[in-house]
């Protein structure tokens, strides 16, 4: 379905009157044209988050988990952050059941260990013969319990916020999760053949699990919306690779470009998370596929900033892909100077409303 | 006995570990010096692994397949050089800092150091200060402590083992290297680091130069 023919419709939040119209801006976006400015998200420092932190630091791994699998405290953080906020620009409210990246591996096998910002699974896949065990299972303890954060998060949201579907990872990512990075490395020389089989396995439940929480979330009149908080009225997705930033792009062609194809065939809206250099040297293969409709680019930490170095590479993206740019406030109007404004989403930490405000003013200048 | 030896770097570059024993099995029996085998071949094989890696030519899986063949290589040569009285170039200490899971960097370095003629102590993910300093003193030689970290989060841990290492007053018995993603030379030099470096390949070198067998 064309985004341009999606059936529409308005959802109620509290301090975001100008819904339709930052809904517009984003399929504008989508489109690369731009209505009245670029799209802006504001992510702002949240003192509660930083709590919850707290919380998880003095905590031993069985007390950390939970915390993270209590449905209440989730909610009650998250409600506590968002308590009053006025949304400025295309920043949406957005709860995502959240048990970290690697809870779709877990959706099949292995056990997350809970940690005080992420998780990490425990490889479960020791030997191959082991492989027909994997099997996803809906009615696991990590499943159960996104079921059971989505459908909480459902009865509270309304007029406050969106709830979105948790953070999947179906592809060569969930294999690292169940093999380990150094031995799914290993594995890409010693034996292809299983490497290509579980990525297989990886990618086989992915749209059973998509549809069970698009059908919930589409049936309580959500959007589809994650945990990059860009919703849409039809199929929203955020397929990523950081293991790729390991590997070559022949092996990335051969072992994760067709898991990539199947990953997005169903889906209106992919938006692929570029997380760094490394990620960005198989831009061409992921471009290539014609079902990913933007980029956002995360460009690394240390050597990796500032963002203007990396304008060449943001360049050569926005010429063929609507692209999303995580930057520094401070680095904003040498960015806006060097770069042409169509096809960018900019995402921008704030510390006030008052300077989402004057940031908003000046974007529509650009 | 250069066709052995340029075979075994051959087989070493391309990650061919029974290549890497049969080689090393033959110069042997051929009567090549157990060092020349190392410091002719294997070593020239892995520094070249490393180059390949920081031109962008070869990647995490290539490296470690290389390293793998040169372990196959050394558990053949090991003994002969110990007959030998072939010492290490050096000993390093390394870890991942406290609350960090992350080992792959980590082990890169250890397998290109190991491949550099370093012997290692690999004190494994989530080390706190304590650790490194307790593995020191047990230790008792070791040249360099090797600090990896990959988070934002956990990068002042490095600064917690190096305080701790002032505290228990052998930060000047050892050099400190630090590297991972988020660390820079500007954060090295400020926690009290003596290097840092931006992949296993640059740790090689950065390494050589902390304990003197580079400029």
């Amino acid at each position: 379905m064309s985004s341009q023919t999606q059936e529409r419709w308005s959802v109620e939040i509290a301090g975001m009157p100008h819904f339709d119209q930052a809904m517009d801006r984003i399929y504008a976006w989508f489109e690369g044209e731009i209505i009245d400015r670029p799209p802006v998200r504001f992510s702002a420092h949240n003192a509660f988050v930083e709590q919850q932190k707290g919380h998880l630091a003095g905590m031993n791994a069985e007390e950390r988990k939970a915390l993270w699998f209590d449905v209440e405290y989730q909610l009650d953080m998250f409600e506590r952050s968002i308590e009053g906020r006025v949304w400025h620009g295309e920043t949406f409210p957005v709860f995502s059941p959240n048990l970290g990246p690697d809870v779709y591996a877990a959706f099949y096998a292995g056990d997350l260990i809970f940690g005080e910002v992420t998780s990490w699974i425990a490889p479960a896949l020791k030997d191959w013969d082991d492989m027909d065990a994997l099997r996803l299972d809906m009615d696991n303890v990590y499943f159960r319990k996104i079921d059971e954060l989505t459908m909480q998060a459902l009865e509270r949201c309304p007029g406050k916020y969106l709830v979105g579907y948790t953070d999947l990872h179906p592809g060569l990512d969930c294999c690292v999760g169940w093999r380990g990075p150094q031995q799914f490395c290993l594995d890409m020389y010693d034996s292809p053949e299983n490497v290509h089989r579980l990525a297989d396995l990886a990618i086989s439940g992915f749209e059973t699990v998509y549809d069970h929480y698009d059908d919930i979330l589409k049936a309580h009149g959500q959007l589809s919306v994650n945990w990059m908080g860009i919703p849409t009225f039809g199929r929203m997705h955020v397929p990523s690779c950081d293991f790729s930033s390991l590997i070559s792009p022949a092996m990335f062609e051969e072992f994760g470009l067709p898991i990539l194809q199947r990953e997005v065939k169903t889906m209106t809206h992919n938006i692929f998370h570029i997380d760094g250099k490394g990620v960005a040297r198989h831009r061409d293969a992921i471009l290539s596929v014609p079902e990913v409709h933007a980029i956002q680019w995360v460009q690394g930490m240390g050597h990796d900033l500032p963002i203007m170095q990396w304008v060449p590479l943001i360049k050569e993206i926005q010429a063929r892909a609507p692209i999303i740019i995580d930057l520094n406030k401070a680095e904003l109007d040498d960015f806006m100077e060097a770069m042409e404004p169509e096809g960018v989403f900019l995402w921008i930490a704030t510390e006030s409303e008052e300077e989402e405000l004057e940031l908003l003013d000046r974007i529509a200048k650009w | 006995m250069e066709e052995l030896l340029d075979g075994l770097y051959t087989a070493v570059l391309n990650g061919d570990a029974s290549g890497a024993v049969e080689n090393v099995t033959a110069a042997l029996n051929a009567g090549a010096a157990p060092e020349a085998i190392l410091q002719e071949s294997m070593i020239p094989a892995m520094m070249e692994v490393g180059r390949l890696f920081e031109l962008g030519e070869a990647f995490v899986p290539e490296m470690l397949i290389a390293a793998r063949a040169m372990q196959s290589g050394l558990q053949i040569l090991r003994p002969h050089l110990i007959a030998a009285d072939v010492e290490p170039v050096g000993k390093v200490v390394l870890g991942t800092v406290s609350g960090d899971m992350h080992d792959i960097g980590k082990n890169l370095v250890g397998m290109m150091l190991e491949g550099a003629g370093y012997a290692t102590v690999d004190l494994g993910v989530n080390v706190s200060p304590q650790a490194f300093v307790d593995a020191v003193e047990k230790e008792g030689d070791v040249d360099l402590v090797c600090m990896s970290a990959l988070l934002t989060t956990t990068m002042p841990q490095m600064r917690a083992t190096i305080d701790a290492f002032k505290h228990a007053e052998i930060y000047d018995d050892v050099k400190i290297m630090v590297g991972g993603a988020p660390v820079t030379p500007e954060f090295a030099e400020a926690i009290g680091a003596h290097g840092s470096a931006d992949d296993a390949g640059q740790a090689v070198k950065v390494a050589q130069r902390l304990t003197g067998l580079a400029a």
